[in-house]
C-alpha cells in the first residue's frame, strides 16, 4: 500500500512565520492562523500516521504500517521562504515539493489527480479542515477515487479502506469501506491534539514549479482579519461553559463575570452563540473549540455531543443543571442539581474569598 | 444574479433519546450510502465501485417520532440568500431567488414558508430514497438542478449537514458544475459591480475575499442563524402558490446509478461511551453545594493550576 500526504503550505510565510505584509506576528498567532495553522496540520497528519491507520494484513495490534517509508509527502508551497520550514514538517521521509502561486483548490487538484492517474498511490491523506476537505473530495471526484473526512482511524486491506468517523452531530461513530481508489481521506482535525511524531530526516526527491499554469484566480483583494480568537480556549487549564441554561442574555454574561472572577478561561455552547448571547469566538463543541483543562464547570449544558466533543478530554468535569435526566448528568464526574447561574455567582464568591485569605 | 437556496430537511436528532442512540449502535445497516464520492463528471461510470441494490441508508437509527428542522447551517443559508438578494433589491438590481430541497413531502412546508418571504422559486426533486448518507446523489441532483433547469449563477448552502455531517456535498456540486467554492462563509455582501465580498473562517482564519459568480458559498459558523418569519399576510398572499415537484429524471439524473456508484459505504454503527461517575454534590443552597464542591475537589485544584 502506497499513500501521499497532501500537506497545503501555500498560505505559510517566511521562516519566522511572519507573513508577508502582515505585520507583528507573535509567536503562535502567524500567517498559519488562529489554531497554529501548518504545524498543527503537518502534526494531524504525522500522528494519524503513527496512530491512526493500521494495516490489518499485518495484524491490527501491530500498528502503524511502516509509515515513514512506505509512503512519501507532497507539499504545495507558494513562498520560497517557507520551503525548508515546510519540508521539516513533513511526516515521511520523502518529499515532493510542488511550487503554485496562491492556494488554488481547483488548481491543486487538478495537479493531485494527474499524479493520481499513474496509479502508484492507494491512499491520499490530507489534514483535516474546509482546505483537506475541499481538496480530498474535488481530488475524488477528478480520479474516480472515493474521499471521505473527519477520519478518526482508518486500516487497510488489499481491497478496501475501512475509515471511522462520527456521524449523527457525534452521537455514533460510523464505520465506512472505502473500495474504488485512490481513498482520499481527510484526517479529524483532533488528531492535530494527539502529540508530537519524531523528527524524520528529510530527502527531496522531486521539485516541481508549476507557479503560472493556473488561470485567473477566482477570488481576489484576499484580506486577512484581525479575528476574536478562541485560542485561549484550546490552551486553558480551567474553563467555565454557559449553555442555555444560563436562561438569557444577563444569565451568560452573569456566568461570563463569575469564571472571570475564578480566572477560568469562558467559553459557550452553540445555542448560547446562536442566539448572540455570547460572541462566536467563545463557541466550543465541533463547530468551535476543542479544550483540554484539567478542569471544566459546565453551566446549564444539557451536554449534546457535538458539545461534548469540545470538552471530552478534561479531566474533570462539573456539571451544574437544573435537569437530573440531562445527558450531561452521566457525562460529568462531579453533578450539582442547581440553578447555574446561581451556583457559579455563589462559587466565584468563595473563591475570591479564599483568594483574600492568603 | 439568480440566486439558488439549497436546504435540508432533517429529523431533530437532538430530541432522540439516549436508549434510542444505545439501540442503534451495534446495529449493520442494512444497505448503505455512502459518505462518499463517485466517478466525476468526466468519467464514464463503467469501472465504479457496484455494490448491486441499493434501498437507502437503512441505518438503524429510527427517528419515525421526531419531528422535522431545517438543518441549521442551511437555515443559516436561507437568511444569506435573503438578505443578499434584499441587498440587490435596495440597489436596483434583480436577484431572482429561489429555494430547492431533495426528498420525500416533507419539505413542502418548509417551501411554502420560503415563497411567502419572498422567494420567487421554490422547488422540491422527489425521492423516496434516503440520501443521508450518499453526498454524491445529492451533489448530483443539486448540481442538475441548478446548472440544467435553474440556471443559477449562484448556489448558497450549509456548508454540512446531518447525519453525515462530511461537509463534501458543496464541493462535489462546485466540481461538478465546474465552478469554485467558498466554504466556512459568514458573511456575504454585494458590491457595486455585481461580485461579492463574503467573509469566512478558513482553516488560517477570518478573511474576506471578493468573488465572482458564478460561484458556491457554503455557509458555516454566520451570526445570522435564524430563518426570518412570514407574516399572515405575507403566507396568505402566496396561499395559492404550490412548489414545483421535479423528479430526478426531469433533471436528466439516473438516480438508481448514481446511487450504485456512490461510495464510501456505511457498513455499521458504533456507540460511543461517554460515561463518567457523576457523583452527587448535595446541598441545600446554591450557595452550600458551591461550598461543598469547593471543599471537595476546587480547592486543592484551583491551589495546583
Amino acid at each position: 500500500m502506497r499513500f501521499t500526504v497532501v500537506m497545503d503550505g501555500t498560505s505559510a510565510g517566511a521562516a519566522d512565520g511572519t507573513p508577508a505584509g502582515a505585520g507583528e506576528g507573535t509567536a503562535d498567532r502567524t500567517a498559519d492562523g488562529p489554531s497554529g495553522g501548518i504545524h498543527r496540520r503537518a502534526a494531524a497528519l504525522g500522528a494519524f500516521l503513527r496512530d491512526g491507520l493500521k494495516s490489518d494484513s499485518a495484524g491490527a495490534s501491530r500498528g502503524a504500517i511502516d509509515a515513514q517509508l512506505a509512503g512519501d509527502t507532497l507539499v504545495f508551497y507558494s513562498d520560497e521562504r517557507a520551503k525548508d520550514r515546510l519540508v521539516a514538517l513533513a511526516p515521511t521521509r520523502d518529499v515532493r515539493l510542488v511550487r503554485i502561486e496562491a492556494r488554488r483548490p481547483e488548481r491543486m487538484a487538478a495537479l493531485l489527480s494527474a499524479r493520481a492517474e499513474g496509479g502508484q498511490t492507494d491512499l491520499f491523506l490530507f489534514a483535516g479542515g474546509p482546505a483537506g476537505t475541499e481538496l480530498a473530495t474535488r481530488l475524488a471526484c477528478r480520479s474516480g477515487g472515493q474521499a471521505l473526512s473527519e477520519v478518526l482511524s482508518a486500516e487497510t486491506a488489499p481491497d478496501r479502506l475501512s475509515c471511522r468517523r462520527s456521524i449523527y452531530s457525534g452521537h455514533l461513530t460510523g464505520r465506512f469501506e472505502l473500495s474504488a481508489r485512490p481513498w482520499c481521506v481527510a484526517v479529524d482535525p483532533s488528531w492535530a491534539d494527539a502529540g508530537g511524531s519524531e523528527t524524520v530526516a528529510h530527502t527531496i526527491v522531486s521539485a516541481i514549479d508549476e507557479t503560472g499554469g493556473g488561470g485567473p484566480d477566482p477570488f481576489e483583494d484576499r484580506e486577512r482579519m484581525e479575528a476574536p480568537s478562541s485560542e485561549d480556549l484550546a490552551g486553558s487549564s480551567f474553563v467555565v461553559v454557559a449553555g442555555s441554561g444560563a436562561g438569557d442574555r444577563q444569565g451568560v454574561r452573569r456566568i461570563a463575570a463569575a469564571a472571570r472572577e475564578m480566572g477560568a478561561t469562558f467559553g459557550v455552547t452553540r445555542p448560547v452563540a446562536m442566539n448572540a448571547w455570547a460572541p462566536m469566538d467563545r463557541l466550543i463543541g465541533v463547530s468551535g473549540a476543542r479544550t483540554a483543562p484539567a478542569l471544566c464547570i459546565v453551566a446549564g449544558a444539557s451536554g449534546a455531543p457535538a458539545f461534548f466533543w469540545g470538552i471530552e478530554r478534561a479531566s474533570l468535569i462539573v456539571a451544574v443543571n437544573t435537569d437530573e435526566h440531562a445527558p450531561i448528568v452521566g457525562e460529568a464526574d462531579l453533578v450539582l442539581l442547581d440553578d447555574a447561574v446561581a451556583v457559579l455567582e455563589e462559587l466565584a464568591a468563595i473563591v475570591a474569598a479564599e483568594r483574600e485569605k492568603r | 444574479m439568480r440566486i439558488l437556496a439549497y436546504f435540508k430537511v432533517t429529523p431533530d436528532y437532538e430530541a432522540l433519546r439516549e436508549s434510542e442512540w444505545s439501540a442503534a449502535a451495534g446495529r449493520v445497516p442494512s444497505s448503505g450510502g455512502g459518505e462518499g464520492t463517485s466517478r466525476g463528471p468526466s468519467a464514464d461510470g463503467g469501472a465504479g465501485p457496484g455494490r448491486g441494490e441499493h434501498a437507502g441508508p437503512a441505518d438503524g437509527v429510527d427517528t419515525r417520532y421526531v419531528r422535522r428542522i431545517l438543518d441549521c447551517f442551511d437555515e443559516s443559508a436561507l437568511e444569506i440568500a435573503l438578505r443578499l438578494s434584499d441587498a440587490l433589491v435596495g440597489r436596483g438590481r434583480a436577484a431572482g431567488l429561489g429555494a430547492l430541497s431533495i426528498g420525500a413531502p416533507g419539505a413542502e412546508p418548509h417551501l411554502k414558508t420560503l415563497l411567502a418571504l419572498g422567494f420567487e422559486r421554490a422547488a422540491r426533486v422527489h425521492t423516496e430514497a434516503a440520501l443521508d448518507f450518499a453526498p454524491a446523489a445529492t451533489a448530483a441532483l443539486i448540481a442538475a438542478y441548478a446548472g440544467r433547469i435553474d440556471r443559477s449563477d449562484l448556489l448558497v448552502l450549509g456548508a454540512r449537514s446531518s447525519p453525515g455531517g462530511g461537509g463534501t456535498v458543496p464541493f462535489r456540486v462546485a466540481e461538478q458544475l465546474g465552478w469554485p467554492c467558498l466554504t466556512q462563509v459568514t458573511e456575504v455582501e454585494p458590491l457595486a459591480d455585481g461580485r461579492l465580498r463574503v467573509t469566512l473562517m478558513g482553516d488560517d482564519g477570518l478573511q474576506r475575499l471578493t468573488a465572482r459568480t458564478p460561484c458556491v458559498l457554503a455557509v458555516g459558523n454566520a451570526v445570522v442563524s435564524h430563518l426570518r418569519v412570514p407574516t399572515l399576510t405575507d403566507r396568505l398572499a402566496v396561499r395559492d402558490r404550490q412548489p414545483d415537484v421535479l423528479e430526478p429524471a426531469d433533471l436528466g439524473v439516473d438516480l438508481a446509478d448514481v446511487l450504485r456508484r456512490e461510495g464510501p459505504s456505511l457498513a455499521a454503527l458504533e456507540g460511543i461511551d461517554r460515561h463518567r461517575e457523576g457523583v452527587l454534590i448535595a446541598g441545600d443552597t446554591p450557595r452550600a453545594k458551591a461550598q461543598a464542591l469547593f471543599d471537595a475537589r476546587l480547592k486543592s485544584l484551583l491551589e495546583e493550576l
